[in-house]
């Protein structure tokens, strides 16, 4: 039998760590959201002309917000899963009534509910900059669902592996941020040359982003079925090894 | 219907592989009746808190069986946690929860419904005299409070067996007579107790009966008076025999 209501206090829980930690958490995504609409949109947009048929802020505006669902999600999840193992609190988890596969829902469904929190702020921005344009609420929503669970696995893999707060971070900066830039957050690959654009094509984040967009403002440059390809496989693919890892106890059993 | 609450046979436990490979526990058989007050001693390393670890579900067992009122930890793991309550001895909480959070999560963890589990903690404080710091963040309690936090959290949901390691380390003289008070009526209200401890009064003091672990093997096991024999403390059969353990193993 699932344990619902131990999966449900692990989620209230990391409500609760998030709103305790609210300007670290969720003003400081908003912010940074902001401040990318206001140079990106305001400053930088007024002067481009319309891209795929509506203005560049409303272009760019997919890519930040899964930016800053990106961040929420793997921030969530690598640094409570690194601070459960640091301070020993995993053993809360370790002894209660959760399967490995229930452990891993506990964990990724718990930084989806704080990346999701995160994309509704975002939304709320995107309408005080005129932004906001959503063609398929309901395939956006799975969009950021998925995006966030891939990337709160991510985060789990790293919170397991690092043994410092140093290598905690080497994922983010080394991957996750160069290819979420690279894959075409801020700009249409149709400016990229060709070579750089069939690249760009092999870097996953660029369905994240496009996926997005296509579910905000109905415009897409990939093909929508590699799309849901891609992160139907990446999460199946994350999902198995991280039941595997929880299994073996790796790093959080001795 | 078993009479014992904890069976464990041939218990090994080892950290590491290969040429690092080290053996924590070697082979313990071990069987806990229910309602006793059980003292689990021996020097650091020798293999207590690990036995705990694998009873608990914190660590892996590398080969044996434990069973928890007839339920495998390891075969029937999810069943088998809900049977025990672990008061480990570091302080493995968010320091910045406080007691009421932490008996609320680890409620929850146990799939205790709301109004159940409210109940439940009510009683709880009341029990362990936490009134005044029900709202107090665990960081900011005193080392006495900690440990009744701790316990609290451990009883939550009523586990057939309770484990404490090391309860009342750090404590002062008087918060330590208090914490053995509750223990005793936990323990008259028919909890099973297990406890480690390196302070041997507290182990005379509570226990009914006591086995002690050195190199991971149970090199001693009976009733506290067959501990008490010829006028002897519980300390002096302990030193007695780890000592002779131990210059077994060196010769």
């Amino acid at each position: 039998m699932i344990n619902w209501i131990g999966l449900y206090t692990m989620f209230r829980r990391e409500v609760e760590r998030t709103l305790r930690v609210v300007v670290q958490t969720l003003v400081a995504p908003v912010v940074s959201a902001a401040l990318y609409l206001f140079i990106f949109g305001t400053v930088i947009g007024t002067k481009i002309e319309d891209f795929a048929g509506v203005p560049y802020i409303q272009f760019v505006f997919p890519g930040v917000l899964m930016l800053s669902v990106i961040n929420a999600s793997f921030a969530s999840s690598s640094s409570a899963l690194y601070f459960m193992r640091f301070t020993r609190g995993i053993e809360e988890v370790l002894i209660a009534p959760f399967s490995y596969l229930e452990m891993l829902i506990g964990f990724v469904g718990s930084a989806v509910v704080r990346a999701v929190m995160v994309a509704c702020l975002i939304l709320v921005t995107g309408i005080l900059f005129g932004a906001i344009s959503l063609v398929n609420p309901f395939g956006f929503f799975l969009y950021v669902v998925a995006i966030s669970a891939i990337f709160a696995m991510l985060g789990i893999i790293v919170a397991l592996w690092a043994e410092s707060f140093e290598q905690l971070q080497v994922l983010n900066t080394f991957v996750i941020t160069p290819l979420t830039y690279l894959g075409g957050i801020f700009y249409s690959i149709t400016f990229l040359p060709e070579l750089a654009a069939t690249i760009t094509r092999f870097n996953p984040f660029f369905y994240f982003a496009d996926g997005i967009r296509s579910a905000m403002i109905g415009y897409s440059e990939a093909n929508t079925i590699i799309g849901v390809v891609v992160i139907s496989a990446l999460i199946a693919f994350l999902g198995i090894m991280l039941t595997v890892l929880f299994r073996r106890g790796w790093k959080i059993r001795y | 219907m078993s009479d014992y609450i904890l069976e464990i046979k041939d218990l090994i436990k080892d950290y590491g592989s290969g040429k690092s490979a080290s053996r924590a526990v070697n082979g313990i058989n071990l069987n806990i009746k229910k309602g006793s007050f059980f003292g689990l001693l021996g020097p650091n390393g020798a293999g207590k808190s690990t036995t705990i670890h694998c009873i608990t579900g914190i660590a892996q067992p590398t080969a044996g069986q434990i069973f928890i009122n007839g339920v495998d930890v390891v075969k029937d793991y999810k069943l088998a946690r809900t049977k025990v309550g672990l008061s480990p001895q570091e302080f493995n909480v968010d320091i910045f929860a406080t007691p009421l959070q932490l008996m609320d999560y680890m409620a929850g963890y146990y799939g205790i419904d709301s109004k159940t589990r409210k109940d439940r903690i009510e009683t709880l404080i009341e029990q362990f005299d936490l009134q005044q710091h029900r709202d107090v963040k665990f960081q900011k309690l005193s080392g006495g409070l900690k440990r009744r936090a701790m316990l609290g959290r451990a009883l939550v949901h009523t586990p057939d067996l309770l484990i404490l390691d090391e309860p009342t380390a750090g404590v002062d003289v008087e918060q330590r007579r208090d914490l053995w008070q509750y223990l005793k009526e936990l323990n008259a209200g028919g909890k099973t107790i297990i406890l480690t401890s390196h302070y041997l009064e507290e182990i005379q003091y509570l226990c009914n009966e006591i086995a002690i672990i050195n190199h991971g093997q149970i090199v001693a096991e009976g009733t506290k008076e067959e501990f008490m024999r010829d006028g002897k403390s519980v300390e002096d059969t302990y030193l007695e025999i780890t000592r002779s353990a131990n210059s077994k193993k060196h010769d």
